[in-house]
């Protein structure tokens, strides 16, 4: 039996198959955005043929398909969701654009607030009341609600949340409100806050609650499609989708709570980089993602993915738990462009798959990174993807002479080399956004580079760094897609649960947390998890009484089980001491609980990845042609040798200049680079100078150290 | 001297910043007075061993550039005696604290037994003593009416608490939970010493000090590029100020004299007004924040925020006047001359740099509520944070922020949560929203207004409000309108209305009284009949311009109950001036 990993990104689709013994087979087809499950399917037909089997053949012996999409996050980024409507509480209709009234650049006057999700006119305000206890002030009025329906219905929202003060105490309201607008509005996408994040904290709920509706429909519709696809050439196993937090769920999981899903695709590389980095005996590691799209930079620490409940996308703040990661608008499809000042800028705008780049030759007519890679020399025009695409040399020449060389006087190489610099230049600020902004020094990290377009960049972007060495794994090309194979399946709750911490109930505290562990054993059975790969892990939100925010303190499922409060509570305090500097422990200050979480974890068979034997092949063999490509570190073009990287190079060491061309991607050796291929296929690529004697394994980070230091 | 590392260089400075922030992060998180935790009115920083800013986190930037100097006074204060585990706490307005309620505590940082900086927290605090309960006293005319003072004192001598001075301080304050909030800002700068040492540490001290040096440097030639853009000139401009707290209808002028010469800028308020017989008086750091932010918001917005950047700045700042009272007035309301003082800056600046200035922004207008809480017997203050955020002035290229509030914090202080609020206070929030026609029109509109209404719901509220704004709407600019004022309410159970001075204190509130405030926009930039049409049309369908004005201030006609212009009345209308 196989499993089957397929991510969709903005442009390209990509798959990886591995089978029971380990044998893996990529592929990556270009994305299909208008339906991006047509995309999923042609790759499915393509890997059948790959290895030899009819798409029937190969369907019958897949037992799950791992599934990432960029679907929600796509939606986000270019305001392309659901025309959604928001009913809230009288009184409150600004309190999600409000953003309660934040300037993140307080000196920059041009600094503009987000577009909300929702705009004004389509806020309505419904005359009902809940306070602060949970007590009903203003009953909902079921002709204001039809009268609201009626509106909505008028205004053809597509989708409505709805969002009443202090529901996260008393949702009675809101659930009414649900029900009788799912009943008016029965293709409307409807999300009630408290079923998406039962919790205090007004601005936090509206806000993920805006996020769950506004993509909710795209999300169920691209689900929808995919499912009757796979239906149509009878797919039996289990359908799996990647979560923000690292984990995999069901299909329906996903429609109910899609804003879990916006970081679905990337959350699956600081997973695969975790995996990567222990191969390189690193405990520390930063993946960066280059797609068509966007570039994502993530950190494995201690050999751990940072998850965080902090997260927001473009502005829009989604306060369930998700890994933490930096997303920049660079990609391969980044469009070059030139302001009023005269300046080049690349991104954050993206051709995407349709038009894409020029040299696509599929009606783009915007310079691209991309475009610049081609005209360097870093792409094969007849070995792209494989040969399967075809790139128009001349065309792209042509784009980019008139519309950056000519209008910036400069020759066309100086051009397509100053396109090429800026997007690296800006990737690097993306790694300096997840390191150095948190404290972290890049230079003690392995980087993990994933994605297509990234080994042609990396060099670049670490030497900009510092960073003496990268990895580019031999599955980088479809790195999440293999990252989605390694994701066990989970699920967050959370219920508040306001009250003293000496005054808990211990039926009600025992109560909650049974019906969280049943309602994620339920679902984790029906996802074909067996019992025993079950494992519960609790979280507490605490906090002294009178503070305003929580620690989220990790307690064993033990002591909860136990009842063990004793413990919770010192435990608390020294929490409490690490992250804050302070405990009052000795003032005998009282603690208070206000929410419950429970993560329920479904282990997952991983599977297991070949290792290759030293390379049968030898260099000369492997030696394509010799090629002009632009060397960075001169400035110019110059004449280097092209290897194939498809073939079992294992063991090779190849000198820079040089490219090593696979089909899915390019790796360029510059000139002060070296590249050391090993057993599994991955390049490690690394300065000259900082080993010259070459890579063996088993250098940690601090011989790295040494190295550069002399 | 050690060699300096461009990527080295890069990683301390944002280090630094990580540290600061990091120190921020943890206050927010642990501070129980919603001032502090909700609303961040505070401020974290990293100092080096002179008291030279390295970094700092700015949620209240009126507060931030107070902690270097108040830093050097110890530093002179104590001299050698300044050991690991010292904590030393400071208010004192006329050693060069900004305001009595803004509290700072400092904890120097040694490794290897060599001090090598100083972490830093400032906050504005629940309760200081003086007379009024949460500070605000418009009948003081000295400080000891208005709050206790606390020059630079140890409150830890090397990691032992002194429970002596501790209790005397404690004694005199109010509320238990100024207590906890200021050993929260004492943990905020135990991260802070930290994460510095181990920083240190590892590049050793050497390599902090050079590339520390090059860092300021560095800065300071960017500050200075900065200052080199604006045309040599003498510049003036003037805000007003009304009501000092005693005496009805009284006015003061905040005038500055800016002179740019080269690389230099000098910022002289010497003709401003003497100071005032009440608490409507800055001090000399007060002052000097107010001219520092309100500067930064026409410079590049990346210049680091370290000794580098301050130091190409001048300020002339005369005792006696308004803006630095003398020894020993009264000068809570300080803080609050920044609008007045960001006033005058942009109007002298429009002629040099019309392409940087903004029309004028809401000023503040503020209450501040204090009671018991019924159901939970505790004592609260809540200075209302999110009835009071006006409107930015427009400028050229963009509109005012809509809802930022005052200048002095320029969106870093925030609303509280509408369900934290009604947990914490006994008051239940009724209307929170945009406020119709609140923005100065222009070809860039000023920022939005918003309006409030809360239901009070316990019989003891004491309401003090303070602020300005009630008289004089925020200027427009370059043919730019000028926005609505501020205005505060009570409306009585039994249906009468009061409105309060904007400086006043109002006892015995009965609960079931709703408190009413509008906080206005911000002014106007350029010609409104300039404005993009598609811009009006947006604001009138999202109802926060009203159709009168559109066809008023815009030139934007519609046709009858449709939201479709009507395109020659709208030519014409547009022509006719």
């Amino acid at each position: 039996m196989y499993k089957l990993g397929v991510d969709v990104g903005g442009t390209f689709t990509d798959f990886i198959l591995i089978s029971e013994t380990g044998e893996t087979s990529i592929h990556k087809t270009l994305s299909t955005p208008e339906d991006p499950s047509i995309g999923v399917l042609n790759g499915i037909h393509d890997l059948a043929k790959i290895i030899d089997l009819t798409t029937d053949g190969l369907i019958g012996r897949i037992d799950t398909i791992v599934h990432g999409t960029t679907v929600a996050t796509n939606a986000l980024l270019t305001s392309r969701g659901a025309r959604t409507a928001l009913v809230t509480t009288r009184g409150f209709r600004d309190g999600l654009e409000m953003r309660r009234g934040i300037r993140e650049e307080q000196y920059n006057n041009h600094y503009r607030n987000v577009v909300p999700l929702i705009p004004r006119h389509l806020r309505l305000t419904v005359d009902e009341r809940i306070d602060s206890r949970g007590d009903v002030v203003t009953p909902v009025d079921e002709s204001e609600l039809l009268a609201v329906a009626e509106h909505l219905a008028k205004e053809q929202v597509e989708a409505v949340v709805v969002c009443y003060m202090n529901a996260f105490k008393n949702n009675v309201h809101e659930a009414k409100t649900a029900q009788f607008l799912r009943q008016r509005l029965p293709s409307c996408f409807i999300t009630a806050s408290s079923e998406v994040l039962p919790s205090i904290r007004f601005y936090e709920r509206v806000s993920t609650a805006a996020v769950n509706a506004y993509i909710g429909p795209v999300v169920a519709d691209y689900l929808g499609s995919l499912t009757r696809k796979l239906d149509e050439i009878e797919f039996a196993g289990t359908l799996l989708i990647m979560q923000s937090n690292g984990g995999v769920v069901t299909p329906e999981v996903v429609r109910r709570s899609p804003a879990a899903t916006v970081l679905s695709g990337p959350a699956a590389a600081p997973t695969a980089g975790a995996f990567y980095a222990r191969l390189f005996d690193y405990k520390n590691c930063i993946t960066i993602d280059m797609g068509g799209t966007s570039f994502d930079a993530s950190l494995v620490i201690d050999g751990e993915c940072v998850t965080s409940t902090d997260g927001s996308i473009n502005r829009y703040r989604i306060a369930l738990p998700a890994l933490d990661i930096a997303t920049i608008g660079a990609g391969g499809g980044s469009v070059g462009w030139i302001d009023h000042g005269g300046l080049l800028h690349m991104g954050p705008e993206s051709a995407g798959a349709d038009p894409g780049p020029i040299c696509y030759d599929k009606g783009g007519t915007r310079p691209t990174c991309t475009d610049a890679s081609l005209v360097l020399g870093y792409l094969n025009p007849d070995f792209f993807a494989g040969g399967r695409i075809k790139l128009n040399v001349e065309r792209t020449k042509q784009l980019i002479s008139e519309q950056i060389a000519e209008r910036l006087d400069l020759s066309l190489l100086e051009a397509a080399a100053g396109m090429y610099r800026i997007i690296n230049s800006n990737m690097a600020q993306g790694v300096r956004e997840v390191s150095i902004e948190r404290g972290y020094d890049p230079r003690e990290f392995l980087i993990i580079v994933a994605g297509g377009a990234g080994p042609i960049h990396a060099a670049e972007i670490c030497s900009e760094l510092e960073i003496p060495m990268f990895v580019v794994p031999d599955v980088s090309s479809i790195f999440c897609a293999a990252g989605m194979l390694l994701g066990d399946l989970k699920h967050d709750y959370i219920h508040s649960y306001l009250v003293s911490f000496s005054h808990i109930d211990k039926s009600h505290f025992l109560e909650l947390y049974e019906a969280m562990q049943e309602t994620g054993t339920e679902t984790l059975i029906k996802e074909g998890v067996d019992r025993d790969r079950i494992d519960f892990y609790p979280v507490l939100d605490l906090r002294y009484v009178g503070q305003y925010h929580e620690v989220q303190l990790p307690v064993s499922w033990q002591d909860v089980q136990v009842y063990d409060l004793k413990r919770i509570h010192r435990a608390f305090h020294c929490e409490h001491n690490r992250l804050f500097g302070y405990s009052l422990e000795e003032e005998g200050t009282e603690i208070e609980l206000i929410n419950v979480r429970l993560r329920v974890i479904g282990r997952t068979e991983k599977p297991r990845f070949l290792g290759g034997e030293q390379g049968p092949v030898s260099l000369d063999s492997a030696l394509k042609e010799r090629r002009p490509v632009y060397i960075p570190e001169e400035g110019a073009m110059k004449d280097v040798p092209v290897y194939d990287g498809d073939v079992r190079l294992g063991g090779h060491t190849i000198a820079g200049p040089a490219v090593i061309e696979k089909v899915n991607t390019s790796i360029l050796v510059s000139d002060s680079y070296s590249c050391t291929i090993d057993t599994y296929g991955s390049c490690i690529v690394y300065k000259k100078n900082a080993f010259p004697d070459g890579y063996r394994r088993g250098h940690s980070h601090q011989s790295v150290e040494k190295i550069t230091d002399g | 001297m050690s060699e300096i590392d461009k990527i080295l260089l890069s990683i301390f400075q944002r280090a630094f910043k990580s540290i600061t922030d990091e120190m921020s992060i943890s206050l927010t998180k642990t501070t129980r007075s919603p001032i502090l935790c909700e609303a961040k009115d505070f401020v974290t920083g990293l100092y080096d061993a002179h008291g030279q800013m390295l970094e700092q986190t700015e949620n209240l930037p009126i507060l931030s550039f107070s902690l270097g100097p108040v830093c050097k006074k110890i530093i002179e204060c104590f001299g050698y005696d300044i050991h690991p585990g010292d904590v030393i706490m400071h208010n004192d307005v006329f050693s060069m604290g900004n305001q009595n309620n803004d509290v700072a505590v400092f904890k120097p940082i040694f490794t290897d037994g060599t001090l090598i900086g100083w972490a830093a927290a400032k906050g504005h605090q629940a309760d200081i003593g003086g007379s009024v309960q949460g500070g605000y006293n418009p009948d003081a005319t000295e400080v000891w009416q208005e709050a206790l003072r606390i020059p630079a004192v140890k409150v830890y001598d090397r990691g032992v608490l002194r429970k002596d001075v501790w209790n005397l301080i404690f004694a005199n304050i109010r509320l238990q939970i100024v207590a906890e909030d200021i050993k929260a800002q004492i943990g905020a700068c135990t991260l802070g010493e930290r994460r510095l040492q181990a920083l240190v540490q590892k590049y050793g001290i050497d390599c902090f000090e050079a590339h520390k040096c090059e860092l300021f440097n560095s800065t300071e030639r960017m500050m200075k590029k900065e200052i080199r853009s604006i045309p040599n000139g003498v510049y003036q401009g003037e805000g007003r100020a009304y009501y000092d707290g005693k005496h009805l209808g009284t006015e003061f002028s905040i005038r500055v004299r800016i002179t740019v010469e080269d690389e230099s800028i000098t910022f002289d308020f010497s003709e401003s007004s003497p100071q005032t017989k009440g608490f409507v008086n800055g001090t000399y750091t007060s002052t000097c924040s107010a001219i520092t932010l309100t500067f930064l918001q026409m410079v590049n917005p990346d210049i680091p925020h370290n000794e580098g950047m301050i130091k190409p700045l001048k300020y002339i700042v005369p005792e006696g006047t308004i803006l630095n009272a003398s020894y020993p007035a009264a000068t809570t309301f300080g803080n609050h001359l920044c609008p007045q003082t960001a006033d005058s800056i942009f109007k002298a600046l429009a002629t040099a740099i019309p392409d940087r200035v903004t029309a004028g922004w809401n000023h503040l207008l503020c209450s501040l509520f204090t009671g018991v809480h019924p159901r939970t017997h505790r004592k609260y203050v809540d200075i209302c944070f999110l009835g009071m955020k006006g409107g930015s002035g427009a400028l050229q290229g963009d509109d005012g922020y809509d809802h930022i509030g005052m200048i002095d914090a320029s969106g870093g202080v925030l609303d509280q949560d509408y369900e934290m609020y009604e947990q914490q206070t006994p008051h239940r929030i009724l209307k929170h929203e945009f406020l119709m026609d609140s923005a100065g029109a222009g070809k860039w509109r000023g920022g939005l207004g918003v309006v409030t209404a809360i239901r009070l719901g316990a019989d003891d509220t004491q309401m003090v409000v303070f602020g300005d704004g009630d008289k004089e709407p925020p200027f427009g600019l370059f043919g730019g309108k000028s926005s609505v004022c501020n205005k505060i309410s009570l409306e009585y159970p039994d249906g009468t209305e009061s409105v309060p001075l904007s400086k006043d204190i109002v006892p015995d509130i009965p609960a079931g009284t709703i408190y009413h405030q509008i906080a206005g926009g911000g002014g106007g930039f350029g010609n409104p009949k300039e404005r993009d049409i598609d811009k009006v049309v947006t604001d009138v369908q999202n109802e926060v311009c009203s159709l009168q004005k559109a066809r008023d201030d815009y030139g934007v006609v519609f046709k009858p109950d449709t939201l479709d212009v009507d395109q020659q009345k709208t030519s014409a209308s547009r022509r006719s001036e």
